[in-house]
């Protein structure tokens, strides 16, 4: 890839003898809306707080627009928002006073237009305390505060954490548009369905190791759903064995589960004649995918 | 420097500032107030003092009566405990605070991620810190000076009292750079206020310790208070090139080496 906005190569990070991330290499290029995925633990913040330069990485080395992450802050954080997992701001000052001392540190002309615009979009009072804040307001302000210098880059580390769900449905609506207007994401999330929804490209972490790169078309066609299945009459699982299950279970009261990889099509056609008290289809957890598909 | 960072933590900073210079600057003068009822029933006073064990006086920093014959001996005995031990218990508070708060308030991960280097927050951090303990030796340092002047019944040094105001703030701004070290070596962020004011108060135990027994005054020479010189009434008095080399040498190599760990601690929120 030429000039990739993040360009990360042979990056480890160890704390102490525990592993954070091992041999991690990464190139994003410009204009992406880039996935990070993987279950708690696997090195997800580990990598993003080592971009930040917010932890020192014990081998390899990273740069975000070729410049180096730690070398070169700076230069760097003037072209980058940053949105960590715990939305924390200082709880003595009101939200505009935050916002107005963010914008600062970049030396705009003015920012109160760019304030005002972002903080009517998430319906964010700028009178409040940060202290009075919920969880999700303070990830509102968050979001704002990234966005206010209008980055070329921006990082974010499980960014919907405490949002409801109008509010994500904005958020990435934002991300959208700002993404069409030339700004590369890179995000991290334990949540399959929200990186499907955004992303053009994944990197799947696991154990501190990238297992895998993927297009989010590709990992679209492996279309994985968990399926319960509680019937009204006893059922003989091995039925199921032809569908191309896996982790097939029986359990009390006449219910099946398994996890599902075919078209939902096929599996209502062969349910069709079944007598079903209660059907239930979801997402199943990363480390099911990871299991079914990677065998790690 | 980073000037937006600067003002934020001087503003932050500014009640907590005032409310130490009332409480110095309460204790100064209705100490010295006292200093004229002191004067004027001296005979009883001192007859009272006769009968104190040495050691007790010399814990309380009395070596010679006739020092608190005089309003800057008198100030300068109770100077130690006002000015240098609360002053030095603002200067480790504020000092081990004005980082370390960054972390365990989980906030460090939002400034460190503005377009400032690590070099500009210890730098403006660190000058607020000195602003801070320069404003407070400054204005308990004119309190103090207005008080001697009411008070006095003679004329008094003010080259003494100049230079006892100087060890006041070098050993204020050396219990800062304690402070600041404290700090950046703590590995799980968390206050760290009471350890901070601890060693501040065994620092001066340990001085007192050492002179009020004469098989341990040895010890002394680990406690900063040791260097500092209050014997404003010596016609010598002065301050030592070693005590200022002591003062300003420790004060910078452990404010380097803080700036040194601090550009390459790894922060956890």
């Amino acid at each position: 890839m030429q000039n990739p906005v993040i360009d990360i190569t042979d990056l480890s990070k160890f704390y102490g003898r525990s592993r954070g991330i091992e041999h991690v290499n990464l190139e994003i290029g410009k204009g992406e809306i880039f996935g990070f995925i993987g279950p708690n633990g696997a090195g997800k913040s580990t990598t993003i707080r080592i971009l930040m330069n917010l932890i020192f990485p014990t081998g390899g080395s990273a740069r975000i627009m070729g410049m180096d992450v730690i070398r070169q802050t700076k230069e760097i954080m003037q072209k980058v928002g940053y949105i960590p997992s715990d939305a924390n701001a200082y709880s003595s000052m009101d939200v505009n006073e935050f916002l107005n001392y963010s914008s600062r540190f970049y030396q705009l002309p003015d920012s109160s237009h760019r304030i005002t615009e972002l903080s009517r979009l998430f319906d964010l009072d700028l009178k409040r305390k940060i202290a009075d804040l919920s969880m999700g307001n303070r990830k509102k302000v968050s979001i704002v505060q990234s966005l206010i210098h209008n980055p070329r880059l921006l990082i974010m580390d499980e960014p919907t954490t405490g949002l409801d769900p109008l509010m994500q449905s904005v958020f990435f609506e934002l991300l959208r548009s700002e993404n069409q207007r030339g700004m590369t994401v890179f995000f991290s999330s334990h949540i399959l369905s929200e990186v499907q929804m955004l992303c053009k490209r994944v990197a799947i972490i696991k154990e501190g190791k990238i297992i895998q790169i993927e297009d989010i078309d590709n990992l679209r066609k492996k279309q994985l759903k968990k399926v319960f299945i509680e019937f009204g009459e006893e059922m003989n699982i091995d039925l199921f064995k032809i569908l191309g299950t896996k982790n097939l279970n029986s359990g009390p009261g006449n219910v099946i589960s398994f996890l599902y990889s075919g078209t939902i099509n096929d599996l209502v056609s062969y349910l069709w004649e079944k007598k079903i008290n209660n059907l239930i289809i979801e997402e199943p957890s990363l480390d099911e995918i990871f299991m079914h598909y990677y065998q790690i | 420097m980073n000037w937006n960072l600067f003002i934020k933590e001087i503003r932050r900073n500014f009640f907590s500032l005032i409310l130490w210079i009332i409480i110095i600057t309460l204790f100064i003068t209705v100490t010295m107030s006292v200093y004229r009822t002191f004067l004027a029933n001296q005979s009883k006073v001192v007859g009272m003092l006769s009968i104190v064990p040495a050691g007790l006086l010399q814990f309380k920093g009395i070596s010679n009566f006739n020092d608190l014959l005089s309003a800057l001996g008198f100030y300068a005995v109770n100077n130690i405990i006002y000015m240098m031990v609360l002053g030095s218990i603002y200067a480790i508070v504020i000092s081990s605070n004005i980082l370390l708060k960054e972390e365990y308030d989980k906030t460090a991960e939002y400034l460190l991620t503005r377009p400032v280097t690590r070099s500009e927050v210890f730098l403006s951090k660190l000058t607020v810190v000195s602003v801070n303990i320069l404003l407070l030796n400054l204005v308990t340092t004119l309190a103090g000076f207005i008080c001697v002047e009411i008070f006095k019944t003679g004329s008094f040094s003010i080259k003494a009292f100049l230079i006892l105001s100087l060890y006041t703030l070098l050993l204020n701004i050396l219990f800062g750079s304690i402070g600041l070290f404290l700090s950046v070596i703590v590995k799980r962020p968390r206050p760290i206020t009471t350890f901070s004011i601890g060693i501040v108060l065994i620092m001066y135990f340990i001085y007192t310790l050492s002179r009020i027994t004469e098989g341990i005054a040895k010890i002394g020479y680990l406690s900063p208070f040791k260097y500092v010189n209050t014997n404003v009434l010596d016609t010598a008095y002065g301050i030592s090139p070693w005590n200022l080399l002591y003062f300003t040498g420790i004060t910078l190599l452990l404010t380097i080496i803080s700036y040194r760990i601090y550009l390459r601690k790894d922060i956890y929120t």
